[in-house]
């Protein structure tokens, strides 16, 4: 692709996520929609819930331990494909 | 215009993410040497890193680590940080996959360019059926 067509269609995205941030709630205060009753909930219950003083990694181990599973699972699959793409065939 | 800039200022950690988004976009449409489209493949997600631990961001916030001592402590959010984890593996699977097709096409081809790539490519095919006729 040529540098033109890319800086005009970067200029387009940009502009578009400009005014999106411009109506995005402020940076850093408390009271916006994703300081909401689910982050309350693991910051209240993490050590009653789990033990873990680490809320992130009560959340990464204990809440959300089936995504961690999958994503071992991805993590797998990419390392049985980087074996197979390197793998010293006939060809 | 002067509100709107108000508040992009507000919000310079967003502003950040998305100037990081598109130096990544970018690279990966202008370059033709292919590590450095992982490279710029690899800046877009560190921009989406940024973009999602700055939201969950609160002003005056302690890192997400119970702290018996002070019960009045305001801690971050920590569920974009946890999700985060997850996107750096994903990214992380993405880049040695693409790396080892990389390393593929250089024993291939000779080169990690992706245009001389196409224009050998070219050139083989146009020998291969003009002795074949």
């Amino acid at each position: 692709m040529s540098k033109k067509v890319a800086i005009v269609l970067l200029v387009g995205l940009s502009i578009v996520m400009l005014l999106a941030i411009a109506e995005l709630p402020i940076y850093g205060c408390a009271n916006t929609p994703v300081q909401n009753y689910v982050a309350e909930r693991y910051i209240s219950g993490a050590l009653s819930d789990t033990g873990a003083l680490n809320m992130v990694a009560s959340i990464v181990i204990d809440y959300r331990a089936y995504d961690t599973l999958i994503e071992t699972t991805v993590l797998f699959t990419s390392i049985i494909a980087v074996f197979l793409v390197l793998k010293k065939g006939k060809d | 215009m002067g509100e709107f800039l108000q508040r992009l200022l507000q919000n310079y950690p967003y502003v950040f993410a998305a100037i990081l988004f598109g130096i990544g976009t970018f690279t990966v449409l202008t370059h033709s040497n292919l590590l450095k489209k992982v490279i710029g493949i690899n800046i877009m997600e560190g921009s989406t890193y940024l973009f999602f631990v700055a939201a969950g961001n609160i002003r005056g916030g302690v890192a997400p680590i119970q702290d018996m001592s002070d019960p009045n402590l305001v801690y971050v959010n920590p569920l974009p940080q946890a999700l985060m984890l997850t996107g750096i593996v994903v990214s992380v699977s993405v880049t040695a996959l693409s790396l080892a097709l990389i390393m593929r096409l250089y024993k291939l081809y000779g080169t990690v360019d992706s245009r001389e790539i196409n224009r050998i490519r070219n050139e083989v095919r146009a020998s291969g059926s003009s002795s074949k006729g």
